[in-house]
């Protein structure tokens, strides 16, 4: 599945100062876990396991969630998320054209990792932007009315 | 436990408040087809779809499955409609699908006329091993024996029960109880001179004093004396000559 | 803050704010949803504090400055919209903004060039309620969106915020469910179910504990209501969760928000965060014996938490896996308990029903389907946006006299509705009114209120192909139809597409529909036959089409199409070939191109680039 990103030495502390900072409860599992894909760019198996421990939750369950939600990853993600979002008026005006522009210019699969490391490439089911179709989402910043034509462009100022 | 009565396939039987259809239907000699449903199982049902039936409650007609749908006074039941059999054809070719390989599902399907399914079959890289992702191996790992060294991972067609990073898990005790559980036979399970291989893991079973036979994990031995405070002598002899 | 522990210390406080605000003070509202920030709008917030400091003016002294919500105009943003007198701008740069300034809002003057202009009849209105967009929208749910900074509790309280918790304590919980009732609310969120119904099943169940939710997982693609409600009027969706909390008898409440919608769980986090200092959240309400508070929680990135029984076990610290509603959740939902879920548009509207009274509510809309309704009006229409309208306006009003018709002069051919579990509205039946039963009559639902426009380029065997590939993205996987069913349906979809289609594969379609329709475990299996449905229904002819003659009328199947270039209309300016990723146009310099369609793999970047409209697609 695209490149083989290092995985960095985890920074146990941090792990452990996010475990913390929320209530002992099961109801904080999910969003913990979202906060490791923040700050590691994935969900470290430290990171589940230090939480498993810490909850006294299973860490068969804790993966099952790893592995069931989409904006979780467990593998480390590139640099930069590139989103192209695939809702029903992003489809109509042309998302599926934009995403097979970024596969072949960046020569990537969807959901995947350039070779350098730099970009995953994602498909999302809608961000809820419909009337700015088609939108393409580069870590936190929305481009809306995204045409083929110029996708890279927008790629080519993250490089 | 009020007691009731209720109607199935036109026989009238007693039954007792919010007893799942199946039950009933059992307990009267009415066979429906099931297969992810366990009674000693709460969490177990609902996911195979094949044991559906018609109930007809208030006057509302439904497809329902009979092995978590609750017996209300007045209920009536169908189990063969013409309906209730095409539908339940649909969802055994689905499965034949999935699991061409399994000897269970194919002679199931061919009871309700399914030989060969009209669909694509999941196969070579996507070979689902005779699993029907139905979760009775972690739901009894969960509740009977209580470890969860399982959970269903992913979702979607991809959704199949395994170990954490499918690495050998420290929780996994070797006691073999989703295998006995799993409906299509899907779960490795392999006892071989004394050791026992099964997710991945190969535990050292403990042989019976008495024949000679290795019969259970150490681990699960362990597990056992640990959460009941049973005497570990007691394991010294395997079942037949305790 | 101070905590407000009574009825006449909230009127007071209010009354207090009122009093501070200057009056006629010229504004500027800088919308700042989701779609006007990637628009820009953040750089144009900056170039108005800028240019007022420039001028050595002071904000909210001389020129008010406020963030606001969505206007829902998205595809005209950057909006900016200047008090008291009511204008619009709209498409706003940081480089209008000195000018903005300088002759709006310091003068008196309009600058017509950044004012609505009708694209049919070309006339310009800068009054922001007579533009068409606007004029016909009854906004009740998005009363504040727009005028409010979503940020500020005061902004709300100037609204009437918290009045309607305020009389809702002086009645009984009894009075509020006949109440809720009465004004005939039916869930916003797809299912309809009678608000006041489910409210009162709940508190019928004997129990110490009870819980009430809030479903913010908008997942339907295309639809963003509830997104610019969180975002933009957080405390609406409180205060109406207070409400029923002390209606059904909850001490707890859950937000849940998906997890796509960061600046909604900011807004709605900080805004609970000041319910709770001025003492409408936590112990003694407003001085009366009822604790309540609310805790968010965020979606993972997945569709299915949607349903209300797997949003219920993700609340919980769990995978999202649905499970059989046989006991319903008013009975047994989140741990077990007695519980009301309910969409975020919904208890949105529970303060003004209470305010105004339930007569009121029940004034607008059908029989059937009492109220206002926001709908996103998206796709291949020209003015896209949320709009917001009584239950019961047609299809073709809602297109045309709002939406301003079809992008482009194109025809109009369907309207999708209810996302992945609706099916689409054909012309024949665009004087349909839409409403819960009408809708679910002619093969659709009203869902969440998506409303997806399509014209003679949509192919509807595309579509159906659309949804059903989403489903199986979405697909829990716990329950053998859906999970195993949707990748076949979608083969079969794919293979029509593809010139693979078949005699007989319209039937076994419709078959598998079956299967799914019947037995498949929740919703999301049970309704994923719509969409195909209904597009065999209305556009049957088209399949056929694929199926027979290996032709996609609306040009849109790759491998049933070809590109060419009309000679004609060829300036030969080169544009195309220097962008075809396979090299394969050639021509001259100002002479007609020519696309090779042995090597031509149908991307469309020519068709994109070209300025001449001279690439055709059959």
């Amino acid at each position: 599945m695209g490149a083989n990103v290092q995985k960095k030495k985890i920074d146990v502390k941090r792990i452990d100062k996010i475990i913390k900072s929320y209530d002992k409860s099961e109801e904080s599992l999910l969003a913990i876990l979202q906060d490791f894909q923040r700050a590691f760019q994935y969900v470290p198996e430290e990171g589940m396991r230090r939480l498993a421990r810490y909850m006294d939750v299973p860490e068969s369950k804790i993966y099952a969630m790893g592995t069931f939600y989409k904006a979780l990853s467990l593998k480390p993600r590139g640099k930069h998320t590139c989103k192209v979002c695939m809702g029903t008026a992003c489809h109509l005006k042309g998302a599926g054209q934009i995403l097979e522009t970024i596969e072949r210019e960046l020569k990537v699969k969807r959901n995947s990792t350039t070779e350098d490391g730099l970009f995953t490439v994602e498909s999302v089911n809608c961000v809820g932007a419909c009337a700015m179709a088609p939108v393409v989402v580069v870590d936190e910043d929305y481009s809306g009315h995204v045409r083929q034509s110029k996708v890279m462009d927008i790629l080519d100022k993250y490089k | 436990m009020e007691k009731i009565t209720i109607t199935i396939d036109g026989k009238q039987v007693e039954a007792i408040k919010d007893q799942p259809v199946l039950m009933v239907a059992r307990e009267n000699g009415i066979d429906i087809p099931a297969l992810c449903h366990h009674p000693e199982l709460e969490s177990s049902g609902g996911s195979c779809r094949v044991c559906l039936v018609e109930a007809v409650q208030g006057g509302r007609s439904r497809i329902v499955t009979s092995c978590n749908y609750p017996v209300r006074g007045g209920l009536e039941i169908n189990t063969a409609t013409e309906q209730v059999m095409k539908i339940r054809k649909g969802v055994l070719e689905l499965l034949l699908c999935r699991v061409p390989d399994s000897e269970v599902i194919r002679d199931l399907a061919a009871k309700y006329g399914v030989e060969e399914p009209r669909f694509f079959k999941d196969e070579g890289e996507n070979n689902r091993n005779k699993c029907i992702a139905c979760s009775l191996c972690t739901s009894v790992c969960e509740e009977v024996v209580g470890v969860s060294a399982i959970s269903m991972q992913n979702r979607g067609v991809e959704k199949a029960p395994g170990t954490p990073y499918h690495k050998d898990s420290s929780a996994c005790i070797g006691c073999g109880a989703c295998a006995y559980a799993c409906p299509t036979g899907a779960i490795p399970m392999k006892d071989e001179k004394g050791v026992r291989k099964i997710w991945g893991k190969k535990f050292k079973m403990i042989t019976c004093s008495v024949c000679g036979k290795p019969y259970i994990p150490a681990a699960q031995v362990d597990w056992i004396v640990k959460t009941t405070g049973k005497d570990r002598a007691f394991f010294d002899k395997c079942p037949d000559h305790r | 803050m101070k905590a407000i522990t009574s009825f006449e210390q909230l009127e007071g406080y209010r009354e207090k704010v009122k009093a501070a605000q200057k009056k006629d003070l010229p504004t500027v509202l800088i919308c700042f949803g989701t779609g006007c920030q990637a628009n820009g709008a953040v750089a144009v917030a900056e170039a108005f504090k800028e240019e007022i400091d420039k001028k050595g003016l002071k904000v909210d002294v001389n020129i008010g400055f406020k963030t606001t919500g969505c206007h829902g105009y998205c595809e005209n943003g950057p909006l900016v919209v200047l008090r008291p007198k009511d204008v619009l701008y709209l498409k706003v740069k940081p480089k209008d903004v000195p000018e903005i300034v300088e002759k709006s809002l310091v003068g008196s003057e309009i600058i017509e060039k950044l004012v609505y202009r009708d694209v049919n009849t070309k006339e310009t209105i800068a009054q922001y309620h007579e533009i068409p967009f606007y004029k016909y929208q009854k906004r009740i749910a998005l009363r504040n969106i727009g005028s409010v900074d979503p940020r500020s509790i005061d902004d709300y309280l100037l609204c009437d915020g918290y009045k309607g918790l305020a009389k809702a304590l002086t009645m009984s919980p009894e009075d509020i469910i006949s109440e809720v009732e009465k004004s005939g609310l039916r869930g916003r969120g797809g299912g309809g179910f009678p608000a006041g119904t489910k409210w009162r099943s709940c508190r019928a169940v004997d129990s110490d504990v009870r819980y009430v939710m809030c479903n913010g997982d908008e997942g339907d693609p295309g639809a963003f209501m509830d997104r610019s409600i969180m975002e933009g009027d957080p405390h609406s969706v409180i205060e109406g969760m207070i409400i029923g909390g002390y209606a059904v008898g909850a001490k707890q409440g859950y937000i849940y928000v998906r997890d796509e919608y960061p600046l909604a769980v900011k807004n709605l986090q900080a805004a609970i965060v000041d319910a709770r200092s001025m003492g409408f959240l936590g112990k003694g309400i407003l001085g009366s014996n009822f604790d309540f508070d609310i805790k968010i929680s965020r979606g993972g990135g997945a569709f299915v938490c949607g349903e209300s029984s797997a949003l219920m076990r993700s609340l919980e610290g769990k995978v999202g896996e649905p499970r059989a509603k046989y006991i319903r959740s008013v009975e047994k939902g989140l741990y077990d308990k007695p519980s009301v879920l309910n969409n975020v548009e919904t208890w949105n509207n529970i303060p003004v029903i209470i305010l105004n009274g339930a007569d009121w509510y029940a004034s607008f809309g059908t029989k059937g389907s009492k109220g206002t309704k926001v709908f996103s009006l998206v796709g291949k229409v020209n003015n896209t946006g949320l709009v917001e309208v009584p239950m019961g306006i047609s299809v073709r009003e809602l297109v045309e006299k709002i939406g301003g018709g079809v992008l482009n002069g194109k025809k109009f051919k369907a309207v999708q509705t209810g996302g992945p579990s609706g099916g689409c509205i054909p012309d024949s039946k665009a004087d349909l009114p839409v409403d819960f039963d009408s809708l679910t009559a002619a093969g659709s639902m009203m869902g969440s209120g998506g409303i997806i426009v399509m014209d003679e380029n949509t192919c509807m065997v595309d579509v159906a192909k659309y949804f059903i590939g989403f489903l199986v993205e979405e697909s829990c996987g716990k329950c053998t139809p859906c999970r195993d069913g949707l990748p076949r349906m979608h083969k079969l979809l794919a293979d029509i597409t593809e010139g693979r289609g078949k005699d007989g594969d319209i039937e076994t379609l419709t078959e598998l529909c079956d299967v799914l329709t019947y037995a498949a475990l929740c919703g999301l299996g049970n309704s994923a036959a719509n969409p195909v449905l209904s597009t065999i229904r209305y556009f049957r002819e088209e399949y056929e089409a694929h199926i027979r003659d290996h032709k996609c009328p609306a040009g849109v199947c790759k491998s049933l199409i070809t590109y060419s270039i009309d000679a004609e209309a060829c300036t030969g300016c080169t544009l195309c070939s220097k962008k075809c990723p396979q090299a394969c146009i050639t021509g001259e310099r100002k002479k007609a191109h020519v696309i090779d369609t042995s090597k031509c793999i149908k991307c469309g970047v020519c068709k994109d680039v070209c300025n001449f409209d001279a690439v055709r697609v059959e």
